[in-house]
């Protein structure tokens, strides 16, 4: 027996000891014989429950004024759990905390069972807790950086000596559900410390390693600075399944689920909800990744058409977050408005117009929807995904009004330029798409030049080396520095450019759909025109669904608002566009210049793998780290002594009073 | 058999044994100057028989009545039964109480008291008589008789006695005791009850004063511990009676006062129960003087 051990018995003695007395002081009276019993009155019961209260008062009031006395008296020798810095050699430290924000953080660190417990710690609590103490220990002259793991890294605090500015930025850091971007924030948290005059430098890596890449090489691994890994229970087994996705189409709604390795799924199911009220369930399968297939009935399909549903998974794990998820309405099958002349249409192929024959070939889900004219008003233009006009005959002020309004509020817009632009009658214009006249001049040169593809056409564009066009639209010199090219012909004129228009674009080709003017509509690369012309208007138009952390942009938006899962989200304009990057899931719905949408912020599969990566053996940080500290509590103690002598005194004072007063 | 009794199946003499010796210096110490009055039984006046006791006078056995009746009757004469002493001594288990400060046990006290008379009264040649209320098993009265013979059997019997029995929950203890004397006690008999008087059941008082009727001489002596007296406990007690199942759990020092209140009251009702009827009280506390309260129980009894 050592002498701590006596010593922890000898203060437990004391401890004990004042309660032992006072249970024997407490105990029944010891029962006397006494011939004149009967002639005793009973004590009055008043003075008897008087006296017990006021014992038991006294004795709370002296019992933790003995604990605390005992905690005085051991204070030197209490330790706890705390992050510290060693110190070798006693000089100033430059450190680089890495907080790991990502979801996997967000799992409770409730054991081995991995299921989520109220109010247990999440494994991002206990690092940023972490993350104060070692702030705690800095000493004058320190520099702190702190780099944030959530995917994309980013740097919370560049390396500092205001240690309050540290203290700050770790407080302002919160759980988010971004993904793992652990290589680059460590990379990150280097490379602010490479700058730093101290000599003794070191990266704490306050993580989880669960970045979905278990296998990949330690953490830490033959780096040149110390990286050191505490907090060994963030890496603790843990469980976990998410939703992914949920897609309605019609009646029928996907749900994809992915567990981490091991997690149990009996008994789970997925469910659909709407308010209160559950409109379908099934149970999850056993599989990692599980695609649920549930269908509304005729009823509650009509009744939820513009209710928002949501999905969720019963049961519990580590992470409840990420077990529902909104549902999300499917594009589906779009329509794609085209504006031609149908007379030329109808006599060049003598059946279905070319554009639909070719999204019909190219099997998009995509209807080409014909129109004699672009629409006066932009309102008949917003159930299409796009508008395809080939060869117009110029814009009347209406139809410029209307196009203007749709591109800029985001939407697609494909122009073949042919004779009838270049013919343009008086008061018409290509405006606001082309703002200059432009001419169908003949050309001498054939074929494209693959190498000016962009990369939607690197593939397609051998199918136009040999492409045949007798003449072709050119631009007035003054509007060629709009366009950007992305794909030329061989002498270097564009064939197909875009423009960037608010937050929609056009696409301009410099051959009409027509068979009478070039062979292009009969070619590949008029395929692949068309397919990259319709997955960029699917993308600007539809829902989107996309990973916690991934900014959204809104180039040419003046005012975007955004109100998401924890309220109104934060929309940045620092960059030449307003910015917003969401990182909690759930919906968000955002008004862009008056004009709304839903977005959906989805968790990154690799979040929903707990397995931890493995840590370099150099990351213990035996040398650079401790995480055991001694605790002075002695004034805390000292001056708990104190209020507890004064409560003694006036609880005595208090019981004579009351004695005196019978 | 009551708890009490078998705790107290044994008499704590204390510092008041051996009783013989001790009760004979106290009778000396009550006798000192006072004349000699013996009769030595012989009679004028023939009184009745009564049954033959062993230790009995044979010269007073009735021949006669022995051969026509086959039955040991022994003739009696007024100038023997006119100052015969009976004796009754309280032994309940509540006199088989000894505090902390006492010599003895109340009965003991008694026990040494009634000697001392019985000594008095055999050296006066009066005859004496010995009778319990309650009692252990060995509990023996002793007749009344006369002769130097009857106080050795006192002394064998209050040296032999145990205190049991509960007067309160068992009316018959008092009647078995007192109906003998109420019937037998002729006018002119000395009747001396030791008693602590505290758990003697409702109509006790009248019941034992009522033997001071018919030309009869009734002391009571109430003996008490000095605790009983002082109630010297302190703090939260749990006190428990010897008779009657009385537990009473109490606050020793707010109670004190109402205690001694009532044991005032009592002895003050008992007080008035036999002066009502001529009879005498008198207060003894086992720690005090024996000699000196033998004689103020002689005294009364005159």
């Amino acid at each position: 027996m050592t002498f701590v051990y006596a010593l922890a018995l000898a203060v437990g003695l004391f401890v004990i000891a004042p309660y032992l007395a006072h249970r024997l002081r407490r105990r029944r009276a010891e029962e006397r014989e006494f011939a004149a019993a009967r002639l005793v009155d009973p004590a009055p019961p008043r003075a008897r429950s008087r006296s017990k209260l006021e014992d038991r008062a006294l004795f709370a009031t002296r019992a933790v004024a003995v604990v605390g006395l005992a905690l005085l008296g051991a204070s030197p020798l209490v330790r706890c759990s705390r992050l510290s810095l060693a110190r070798s050699s006693g000089a100033s430290v430059a450190m680089a905390i890495v907080l790991d924000d990502s979801m996997s953080m967000r799992a409770s660190l409730a054991g081995s069972s991995g299921i989520a417990k109220l109010g247990s710690l999440t494994r991002f609590e206990r690092a940023r807790d972490g993350a104060r103490q070692l702030l705690a220990s800095t000493r004058e002259g320190d520099a702190v950086a702190v780099v944030l793991a959530g995917k994309p890294a980013r740097v919370a605090l560049a390396a500092t000596a205001e240690l309050g500015a540290a203290r700050a930025a770790i407080d302002a850091a919160t759980a988010s559900d971004r993904g793992t971007d652990l290589d680059g924030a460590i990379a990150m948290a280097r490379g602010l410390l490479s700058e730093m005059p101290q000599v003794d430098k070191r990266v704490i890596v306050l993580s989880d390693l669960a970045d979905g890449h278990p296998d990949a090489s330690p953490v830490g691994k033959d780096s040149d600075l110390p990286i050191w890994i505490p907090l060994p229970e963030l890496r603790a087994p843990a469980t976990d399944c998410g939703i992914l996705s949920a897609d309605r189409a019609g009646p029928r709604i996907r749900v994809r689920v992915v567990c981490s390795l091991g997690t149990p799924t009996i008994g789970r199911e997925v469910a659909i909800f709407t308010g209160k009220a559950v409109v379908a369930h099934e149970a999850l399968g056993t599989s990692r990744t599980e695609d649920v297939s549930l269908e509304l009935s005729q009823d509650d399909a009509r009744k939820t058409d513009l209710v928002p549903l949501y999905a969720r998974l019963s049961g519990s794990d580590s992470i409840p977050a990420d077990d529902i998820a909104p549902v999300v309405v499917e594009a589906g099958p779009g329509s794609v408005a085209v504006v031609s002349d149908p007379e030329d249409e109808a006599t060049a192929t003598g059946g279905a117009p070319v554009v639909e024959q070719a999204f019909s070939a190219l099997e998009l889900d995509v209807a080409a929807r014909p129109l004699p004219a672009v629409p006066d008003r932009v309102e008949d233009l917003t159930p299409f995904l796009g508008v395809i006009v080939d060869d117009p005959p110029g814009f009347t002020p209406e139809e410029r009004r209307t196009l203007g309004a749709f591109v800029e509020g985001g939407g697609a817009v494909l122009l073949a330029l042919g004779p009838h632009a270049a013919s343009a009658p008086l008061g018409a214009s290509l405006e606001p798409i082309v703002p200059h006249a432009v001419t169908w001049e003949p050309t001498s040169s054939r074929g494209v030049d693959a190498k000016t593809a962009a990369s939607l056409f690197i593939e397609s564009a051998g199918s136009g080396a040999d492409l045949d066009a007798s003449r072709r639209t050119v631009f007035a010199a003054e509007d060629l520095h709009l366009l950007k090219s992305l794909l030329k012909w061989t002498d270097g004129a564009p064939l197909l450019a875009r423009r960037t228009l608010g937050r929609g674009e056009a696409w301009i080709a410099t051959l009409p759909f027509s068979v009478e003017a070039s062979d292009l509509p009969l070619r590949p690369l008029f395929l692949a025109l068309l397919d990259a012309w319709a997955l960029d208007a699917r993308a600007r138009t539809s829902p989107k669904r996309t990973e916690a952390g991934v900014p959204w942009s809104f180039p040419g938006a003046r005012s975007v608002e955004a109100e998401g899962p924890e309220g109104v989200a934060l929309v940045s304009h620092d960059g030449p566009e307003p910015k917003i990057v969401p990182s909690v899931l759930g919906l968000y719905r955002l008004t862009i210049d008056g004009k709304k949408e839903a977005r959906v912020v989805a968790p990154a599969e690799a979040e929903i793998d707990l397995r931890s990566r493995a840590a370099a053996e150099s990351t213990s940080g035996k040398d650079v780290g401790d995480s055991r500290a001694a605790v002075d509590a002695s004034p805390v103690l000292a001056l708990g002594l104190l209020v507890l002598m004064a409560l003694e005194l006036a609880l005595r004072l208090w019981a004579r009073t009351r004695q005196a007063a019978i | 058999m009551p708890a009490a009794t078998a705790i107290r199946s044994a008499l704590d003499w204390g510092s008041l044994a051996p009783l013989k010796l001790r009760s004979r210096l106290v009778a000396e110490g009550v006798y000192a100057g006072a004349h000699r009055s013996a009769r030595r039984g012989a009679g004028v006046e023939f009184g009745g028989h009564r049954a033959y006791t062993p230790g009995d006078d044979l010269r007073w056995l009735d021949r006669r009545s022995l051969l026509l009746h086959d039955r040991l009757l022994v003739r009696q004469f007024e100038t023997e039964t006119d100052r015969a002493l009976r004796l009754v001594v309280d032994a309940t288990a509540s006199m088989g109480y000894r505090g902390s400060r006492a010599p003895g046990a109340k009965l003991a006290w008694a026990a040494l008291a009634a000697a001392a008379l019985a000594r008095i009264a055999v050296g006066s040649g009066d005859p004496v008589g010995l009778t319990y209320l309650g009692g252990g098993e060995t509990t023996r009265n002793v007749p009344v008789a006369g002769g130097r013979e009857v106080f050795e059997r006192i002394l064998g019997s209050l040296e032999a006695s145990q205190a049991g029995g509960d007067a309160r929950t068992d009316l018959s203890v008092l009647d078995r005791g007192l109906g003998g004397i109420a019937r037998a006690a002729r006018r002119g008999s000395i009747v001396v009850v030791f008693s602590d008087l505290l758990d003697l059941p409702e109509g006790a008082a009248d019941r034992i004063a009522a033997i001071a009727s018919h030309g009869r001489v009734l002391v009571v002596a109430q003996l008490l511990d000095p605790d009983e007296v002082d109630f010297p406990f302190g703090g939260t007690v749990r006190l428990r009676s010897l008779e009657g199942g009385v537990v009473v759990e109490t606050d020793a020092e707010t109670t004190r006062a109402a205690y001694q209140d009532r044991l005032a009251s009592l002895t003050s009702d008992w007080e008035r129960a036999m002066t009502a009827r001529g009879a005498r009280l008198v207060r003894a506390v086992t720690n005090g003087d024996p000699v000196r309260a033998v004689r103020e129980i002689v005294q009364a009894a005159r």
